[in-house]
């Protein structure tokens, strides 16, 4: 008979669980002086023994693993029970528990653009009053931060409901250091000298560029991330937002501008390995193998922070692979800004312990737990960046401290229909030679056709 | 390792459950009627009128809850708005008769209606035929046949891996365009040319489905009685006049279902394009774009509403296939 077995196996698989979840803190409090241990005593003094806190997220794997030893913090020091779940589907189970009126007391999201729908539909509860001025204060672009997490609530009143936490940034580029070093050529700190050096590795016959924007359903969302991060290189914030939100329509000459911009780099035969052509087609995780091929076939990658993930075995970030900051136009005077993507955390089931939890995201201490692993990045100022696990995440966590501009993935905020949609669908008919402002006016015609 | 469990634990209660259902209820209603005793004759008429309706019950429910019931309930979100809480009336086949995406889908599908049922057909009747004659037909017929045990996500990673292209100079890993370089050609990157895209793609359906169409019409070919042929050989036909006037109008009915079965699948076609190109450089189909409103476009409405046209046109077609296949028996 199946059942016994499966019981049997089931009790063990959760009594492993139970024995991983109580005690074991991963850096032993008040040792490590990387720490600001003072904000986990601090959390003592809230006693929260006997509540029960569910929290439901996208990460698993690793990434569970990873915001549970920060959440075993919080329930040492307040007694809390927290019971993390994560989900690949996540986007589809908290809407169908939201409205089943089962929601769990936190949940972690990974757009912000449904956690606007949820809260529209009143499925959310604003967080408390003074975080805002809290994340103002203490993270870096602390407004555009605040803009990102407040939206209209049922009642069409503008509250705070998203607390951001876990941070990727998008504006990096990444390079082998030991082909510049061969090759003599210096770290591009404007625009400018980043397509001079292009054009300088195209005369020494090399091709500076991998882009490839295949991702199987999802492709073209990597030409997307290239063209919000010249909207960002040549227009103001305000037009960015603008943008985003349609008020500044798709087909309107400063977009298409930027669309031609990405052109310029991905719809130069000579710029990208194996030809403009190629570009549509190559899968973006194959793409950057590309930096370490010997000789190598591309000198730069733009990609997020994410992506050493998918370089071949044996690359050592830091040593065989760098990156540096997307620069920006030294002619247009817009400051430094950051792309990038993130998680939310916001309230879908109020209770005392709900509020708790997201204070606790305020206290240094969670946020240094994760940082001293590995794939967090934090715009909170008042961590100490010594607690970052390498030197490779200290550096990215210094492009985000460094910011005067941080604006989200626009194409995570667009509707649907447009940012996982005709966006991606128009980048790949841009890459593969349609023209800029006909695919502007197809993308534009799709969001006319939504309102 | 206990999404396995899980998975086989399902099935196991699934088809106890079944046996279970099937087995007790057929007792307990022997039981209420007994075929004995006094009143055995009435009994057993009585049980015999109940009995099918107890088989049957499980699978009329299902079907409505699973098949009825959406098709009403497409129909109503059709005429309301993304969220379906209001109406809009006709808006979103307004929309739909407007949209570029949409025609691009709608005459996409026609394409795949003429090409893949066509092609699919022919190849299958023309293996048919030769395997017949030889004496390894059975090894060849197995192994034609072989890709409609593969999945279609399944296929269409195997065709990837044909069509995959690489820029000019490195290694080609796809077996096409090394083929091509192999001669000389400059590598394409197959997959992106418009409308030959949508032929590529198609080729992959068409592998699958011969495999089909080829077991049917053989069992068809086989069962022409030998009279005819005996005949004909007689007036002095040649092979060619046996196949095409003698053979072929036997089987029309035969050709004519098969053709359909296939071309309501390629109506539904929706796996190998998603996993391909995802509708990406003008290869859209219905249901892609339907699933993709669904499920990027967060769109009820309008999704419902593509999915009522791919039910119109299966529709005739279905009805015609089934008539014509009642005919045969």
């Amino acid at each position: 008979m199946k059942l016994p077995l499966y019981l049997g196996i089931a009790a063990l698989a959760l009594s492993a669980n139970m024995a991983q979840a109580d005690g074991h803190l991963k850096f032993a409090p008040g040792e490590d002086a990387r720490f600001h241990w003072d904000s986990y005593e601090a959390l003592k003094s809230t006693d929260l023994s006997g509540e029960t806190i569910t929290v439901f997220g996208p990460w698993l794997g690793p990434d569970k693993e990873l915001v549970e030893s920060v959440i075993a913090y919080f329930e040492e020091a307040t007694g809390a029970d927290v019971k993390y779940s994560g989900s690949d589907s996540f986007e589809t189970q908290i809407v169908i528990d939201t409205e089943a009126g089962a929601a769990p007391n936190v949940s972690i999201f990974p757009q912000p653009g449904l956690a606007a729908d949820l809260a529209a539909k009143g499925h959310l509860t604003p967080l408390a009053a003074g975080t805002a001025d809290w994340v103002r204060e203490n993270y870096a672009a602390g407004q555009s931060w605040v803009d990102l997490g407040t939206y209209a609530g049922k009642d069409g009143k503008d509250e705070l409901f998203g607390f951001f936490y876990k941070i990727d940034v998008k504006s990096l580029v990444w390079y082998s250091p030991e082909n510049f070093e061969d090759a003599g050529y210096e770290i591009p700190t404007t625009m400018e000298d980043l397509k001079a050096l292009s054009a300088q590795i195209v005369a020494d016959g090399g091709t500076p560029w991998c882009i490839g924007l295949g991702s199987g359903g999802a492709t073209g969302w990597v030409a997307t991330d290239w063209v919000e991060d010249f909207m960002l290189r040549t227009q103001t914030p305000a037009d960015y937002d603008a943008w985003v939100t349609n008020d500044l329509k798709f087909n309107d000459p400063k977009v298409i501008a930027a669309i031609e911009d990405y052109g310029s780099f991905a719809r130069n035969d000579a710029w990208v390995d194996g030809g403009a052509g190629a570009v549509a087609t190559t899968d973006f995780r194959d793409s950057p193998k590309g930096l370490f091929a010997s000789p190598p076939k591309c000198y730069m990658h733009r990609q997020a922070s994410f992506i050493p993930a998918f370089f071949p075995d044996g690359v050592e970030v830091g040593q065989d692979a760098n990156f540096f900051y997307f620069p920006a136009y030294a002619s247009k005077d817009l400051g430094k800004p950051v792309l990038g993507g993130g998680t939310l955390f916001a309230i879908t089931k109020d209770s005392k312990g709900a509020h708790a939890f997201v204070d606790f995201l305020k206290s240094p201490i969670a946020h240094e737990i994760w940082m001293a692993q590995k794939g967090f990045l934090t715009p909170h100022k008042g961590v100490n960046v010594d607690a970052y696990g390498d030197d490779t995440l200290k550096g990215m966590g210094e492009i985000l401290l460094g910011a005067t501009t941080f604006r989200f993935d626009g194409s995570d905020l667009m509707p649907g229909a447009i940012g996982a949609g005709a966006f991606w669908t128009g980048m790949v008919d841009y890459s593969g030679g349609k023209d800029a402002t006909e695919v502007g006016n197809a993308i534009q015609a799709t969001w006319d056709s939504l309102k | 390792m206990e999404q396995v469990l899980v998975a086989l634990f399902t099935m196991v209660v699934g088809v106890l459950g079944c046996i279970l259902y099937f087995w007790g209820s057929n007792i307990i209603l022997d039981l209420i009627y007994p075929a004995s005793g006094k009143k055995a004759a009435n009994n057993i008429r009585k049980s015999s009128a109940i009995r099918p309706w107890l088989f049957l019950g499980p699978a009329i429910v299902i079907l409505s809850i699973y098949l009825v019931y959406p098709v009403i309930n497409s129909l109503y979100l059709s005429f309301r708005g993304p969220a379906g809480n209001e109406f809009v009336g006709f808006k979103n086949y307004i929309w739909m008769a407007t949209d570029e995406k949409f025609l691009e889908s709608f005459w996409n599908n026609m394409m795949w209606l003429i090409i893949v049922p066509a092609a699919s057909t022919i190849f299958g009747l023309v293996a048919a035929a030769l395997t017949d004659r030889i004496r390894w037909g059975n090894i060849a017929k197995s192994l034609i046949f072989m890709p409609m045990a593969i999945s279609f996500i399944g296929a269409s990673i195997i065709w990837k891996f044909i069509y995959d292209y690489r820029g000019e100079g490195s290694e080609q890993i796809g077996l096409l365009n090394a083929v091509v370089v192999y001669f000389g050609g400059a590598p394409q990157a197959w997959i992106t040319i418009p409308v030959w895209n949508s032929v590529f793609l198609m080729i992959i359906l068409v592998w699958i489905q011969t495999g089909f169409a080829m077991v049917i019409l053989s069992a068809a070919l086989r069962g022409i009685s030998e009279e005819t042929i005996e005949a004909s050989v007689l007036d002095g036909a040649n092979p060619l006049q046996i196949f095409f006037k003698i053979k072929i109008p036997q089987i029309y009915g035969t050709i004519a279902v098969v053709w359909t079965t296939i071309t309501i699948l390629v109506l539904k076609v929706f796996d190998i394009v998603l996993a391909m190109t995802n509708g990406q450089w003008g290869s859209q189909v219905l249901a892609n774009y339907m699933f993709d409103w669904m499920f990027r476009g967060h769109d009820f409405g309008r999704s419902a509403a593509i999915a009522l046209v791919i039910m119109v046109l299966v529709l005739p077609v279905m009805v015609w296939n089934i008539r014509n296949a009642r005919k045969e028996i």
